[in-house]
């Protein structure tokens, strides 16, 4: 049997493949995950994905672009899958989940850093359950012996003292935009942004009556629609820096979006500086080497003089 | 007479001409009266001496030549016989050890020009012959002692490709003492048969028997391996060739890479392995197989991601280098042997047998990786639906060769490759797979093959004939197993039920052969393959002098066949290296530059660069290479002063050789 390579667009997802007598890459694109934002096309090392902006129609709120992958030039790594903040994308081998470029410390794993204190939930609450704008979380209710409670107010106040609160968030498809932190009336959720930056809009330089940016925007609340001069701003305490609007903005100088870090396991690997030389900006690449240069100098200080340092 | 006199003599005395008829035992003899043409002969000008005989070429005819040049003082002679092609020198070596310059010999081919073309009218064609045998004598009155041109030698080779056929030559070459430059267009030497399991007839284990070899000429003193390199130009003529090659970048500093592979174990990229066929993957540093010659590793970096892993694994080796760029280097040679191979027939074009579109569809060499047990699989036959070792398996046989409408020849080696394939199934397997074999015929000749189809046969294959047209493949949607459809000779309908097929698809030209005989001159044949200069008795020269042929890039050969022709091909190169000068015949163009205008008519016509317009002391003139005049003449015919000639077809031979043909018509 030859090597097949194929490649399947359909509504719901686009399929890459290569089929060999042992094994099976395959690497699936989930468009209803998918928000058309710029860090795959980005962090790609082959230039394989490209972004395709949707005509706009008059009238109609506007489309993030799509993501298409030449399966010509794409050689299945998983850099885009393990950068997706949206978890559109995975990389399957025969089947598994199985990330090499991990595996072989060559790439780094984001930190989705978000921490979860379900002792001070009130047992009622359901607040960022609601507030997540991407419907990652689940809020359930277990009795002291562990049973799921299926209707709450079926239970009696005594009853509900007793209850244990589990939330279940699908962290390999959250962005950490915060929104659940800062909707919970407790403090029970502690996110920290993975992607940081610096997000901007000129509204003097939009057009006029454009909303394109907060039309695609993923994160309800990043970008609104001010009262006072029905034009867009942004709200950086959600932003995530995926960069679905810059696509989508007709002007160039509308708004400018600078990514600055991305929270990472420790790595040393020519491609992540690739990836995060284009993702942020050379300076910011260079910031991180000499960040790790001076973190293994100390370490290596350490281990000769045993200094413990502070 | 002395053999010192005639010489003498045959430069100054008027033409005394002998012709000699051959009766070429029936060939010539029953076609007409030779003593009618032996007396005819004599009757023409200048012809002192006439006769017949059987054989002029065996050695008493040759003697009885000789005898005559000194008894009847003979310092012309004409053989009336078959081509010169193949009898010139013989004759010319004959009259020269008589003392007469060897270029003062001309046949007159009645034999091809007048016998064979005319048979069935004996009449004419014995009045055809007297003509031949006229312009010949005609000719021979005017012609002029030459002497032969000495060029000088260099004494390397350059092999290009480093199969079987090429290691085969280079190791003959080196060990006679000649510095050999191999150059092999991927990253390693050994060819097709470093990717085959076992050889046939003697199930000997491919790469055991090929990788002692590759390893010697990888240590050979007198052999500079040049791999991952394209040939992209050969100038110059035999004896002094100038090859141009490019090295390809590998990213790998060769001298530094001692071939551990630390690298490839920390490369996180895997790709398809095309030595594998795409069965199995390779990483985006590593070499395609373990015993590669030369062990360099080499970076893909259609697939790489440059996260530098390899680097660090490599460490203070210092191996890698990722701005590696293309190398051109010029290399100056004697001799060039082209040893490049051939490809395999993707049969996916052909829709009868579902390869590609079925996926226990197989061709042959995909079935050598299964079942090696260096492959992708550790050797287990499976299929690809299911992963599960099939129950039977057939071969087909002719898939694209034989076929008029595809590839016409017969590729050779497939018959036995299959009957190798079928004995090692069943001897691996024993009763748990029926093995079929449609076949067209089976051609098993040579040493040891026929008992081999024997082994075949009683081990318990099923052989079935089954003629070319009408084959047909369906699949179980299914189980995924396969229906063979067939037609026997006379159109009887013949089936079987297989879990896998496996095609002997047709072996092919290697895809750059047309820009390869560009660059080397070689021309190619109706098939594709390399031109031999002649097919029987020169089967390793080419129309280039100094350029050889070995292997399958000349014509289909199995492996025994490619290393005989690559010794061959050594051999005959080293009669040209192991000269300090190679003489060619003196056949090649002749500029006056008193008549010459400088006006490059000549250069333009010229299809071997062999004239070039050049200023000399006084004005501009066509300047002869001679190395690389092939004294076709064509300058000489274009020539608007007449200022060049052809030694031994000049203007006045030509014209009187005319002349004396249309005598009768005027």
């Amino acid at each position: 049997m030859p090597l097949k390579t194929l490649k399947q667009d359909t509504a719901e997802t686009l399929t890459l493949e290569w089929v060999l007598h042992v094994r099976n890459y395959k690497l699936t694109l989930n468009k209803n995950l998918c928000v058309g934002c710029e860090i795959c096309a980005l962090a790609c090392p082959k230039e394989a994905i490209g972004l395709e902006k949707q005509p706009k129609a008059l009238g109609v709120k506007a489309k993030h672009a799509k993501i298409d992958i030449d399966l010509e030039k794409c050689n299945f790594c998983g850099i885009c899958d393990i950068l997706c903040p949206y978890g559109a994308i995975k990389v399957t081998v025969t089947g598994e989940h199985i990330l090499s470029v991990v595996e072989k410390e060559s790439f780094p794993e984001l930190i989705r850093d978000i921490q979860v204190d379900t002792s001070k939930c009130p047992v009622d609450c359901v607040e960022c359950e609601e507030a997540c704008p991407l419907d990652l979380i689940k809020i359930t209710q277990l009795t002291a012996d562990g049973k799921f409670v299926e209707n709450i107010d079926s239970l009696t106040e005594k009853e509900k003292t007793g209850l244990q609160i589990k939330i279940d968030i699908e962290k390999e498809r959250c962005p950490c935009c915060r929104i659940c932190e800062f909707n919970c009336p407790k403090g029970v959720l502690r996110v920290r942004k993975f992607i940081h930056g610096k997000i901007s809009i000129r509204p003097e330089k939009c057009p006029e009556g454009c909303t394109d940016c907060l039309d695609v925007c993923p994160i309800l609340g990043a970008l609104y629609l001010s009262d006072e001069d029905e034009q867009v701003h942004v709200n950086e305490m959600f932003c995530v820096y995926c960069g679905a609007c810059k696509v989508v903005c007709p002007v160039d100088e509308a708004l400018e979006l600078k990514r600055t870090m991305v929270s990472h396991t420790p790595v040393h690997s020519g491609a992540w500086n690739k990836a995060l030389e284009r993702l942020t900006s050379p300076v910011e690449m260079t910031k991180e080497l000499k960040t790790k240069g001076s973190l293994k100098a100390r370490e290596s200080v350490r281990k000769r003089l045993g200094w413990k340092g502070k | 007479m002395a053999k010192e006199e005639i010489q003498k003599k045959s430069k100054t005395e008027a033409p005394r001409i002998g012709v000699f008829v051959c009766e070429c035992g029936s060939n010539i003899q029953s076609m007409m009266d030779v003593e009618d043409l032996t007396r005819y002969a004599k009757t023409l000008p200048n012809v002192v001496y006439a006769e017949h005989m059987n054989y002029p070429c065996s050695r008493q005819g040759q003697e009885k030549i000789k005898d005559a040049i000194k008894n009847r003082g003979l310092n012309r002679v004409v053989v009336a016989g078959c081509s010169p092609r193949v009898y010139d020198a013989v004759f010319r070596r004959c009259v020269s050890q008589a003392g007469l310059n060897p270029w003062l010999f001309e046949m007159a081919n009645i034999r091809e020009l007048s016998f064979y073309c005319h048979q069935n009218k004996p009449e004419e064609a014995a009045e055809k012959a007297k003509d031949i045998v006229k312009m010949a004598v005609a000719k021979a009155r005017l012609f002029e002692p030459l002497q032969p041109i000495e060029l000088p030698v260099t004494d390397k080779a350059m092999i290009v490709g480093g199969g079987i056929a090429g290691i085969s030559a280079s190791l003959d070459l080196a060990d006679m003492g000649f510095k050999v430059y191999l150059v092999e267009k991927t990253e390693t030497i050994g060819g097709h048969m470093a990717l085959l399991d076992k050889t046939f007839p003697t199930l000997d284990c491919s790469i055991c028997i090929e990788g002692p070899k590759m390893v010697d000429v990888g240590r050979h003193s007198n052999i500079e391996i040049i791999s991952y390199a394209d040939v992209l130009n050969v100038d110059g003529y035999v004896g002094n060739f100038t090859v141009k090659v490019r090295k390809n970048p590998r990213y790998i500093i060769a001298e530094n890479c001692t071939g551990c592979g630390e690298c490839r174990d920390a490369c996180p990229i895997e790709y398809p392995n095309p030595a594998d066929m795409n069965l199995g993957v390779r990483k985006a540093i590593s070499v395609p197989f373990d015993q590669a010659v030369p062990l360099i590793y080499t970076i893909n970096k259609d697939y790489c991601i440059e996260c530098y892993k390899c680097v660090d694994a490599c460490g203070d080796r210092q191996a890698i280098n990722f701005d590696q760029k293309p190398e051109e280097v010029e290399v100056n040679v004697g001799a060039i042997i082209v040893a490049v191979g051939y490809d395999m027939h993707n049969p996916a074009d052909m829709e009868c047998y579902g390869y590609g579109k079925y996926e226990n569809v197989f061709t042959s060499l995909e079935f050598e990786r299964l079942i090696l047990a260096a492959g992708p699989t550790g050797g287990k036959v499976i299929r690809a639906s299911d992963r599960q070792k099939p129950h039977s398996v057939a071969f087909i046989q002719c898939v694209g060769s034989r076929d008029i409408n595809r590839y016409e020849y017969c590729s050779g080696f497939c018959c036995m490759y299959t009957l190798k394939h079928a004995v090692m199934l069943k001897e691996k397997y024993k009763d748990d797979v029926q093995v079929y074999v449609f076949y067209n015929d089976m051609r098993s000749n040579f040493k040891g093959y026929e008992e081999f189809f024997n082994r075949a046969k009683s081990s318990g294959v099923n052989f079935i004939r089954a003629k070319l047209e009408n084959r047909r493949i369906t699949e179980d949607p299914k189980t995924k197993n396969l229906m063979v459809y067939a037609e026997t000779e006379d159109g009887k309908p013949v089936e079987a039920e297989a879990e896998m097929v496996v095609l002997a698809n047709a072996a092919v030209p290697i895809q750059k052969a047309t820009e390869l005989a560009e660059i080397t001159k070689i021309p190619i044949g109706t098939d594709g393959f390399f031109v031999e200069c002649q097919p029987k008795i020169r089967p390793n020269e080419t129309d280039t002098p100094g350029i050889f042929l070995a292997g399958a890039c000349q014509g289909l050969k199995d492996i025994p066949y490619c290393v005989a022709h690559g010794s061959g091909a050594a051999a005959r190169a080293a009669t040209i290296l192991n000269k300090s000068k190679w003489l060619v015949e003196p056949l090649v163009a002749n500029v006056n530059e008193d008549l010459c205008s400088g006006c490059g008519v000549c250069e333009s016509v010229c299809g071997y660069d062999a004239l070039r317009i050049e200023q000399n002391d006084t004005k501009k003139v066509a300047n002869v290479t001679e190395g690389l005049c092939r004294g076709c003449g064509m300058c000489a015919a274009a020539c608007p002063v007449g200022a060049i000639t052809m030694p031994h077809y000049t203007s006045e031979q030509v014209v009187a050789q005319a002349k004396a043909v249309l005598e009768k018509v005027r």
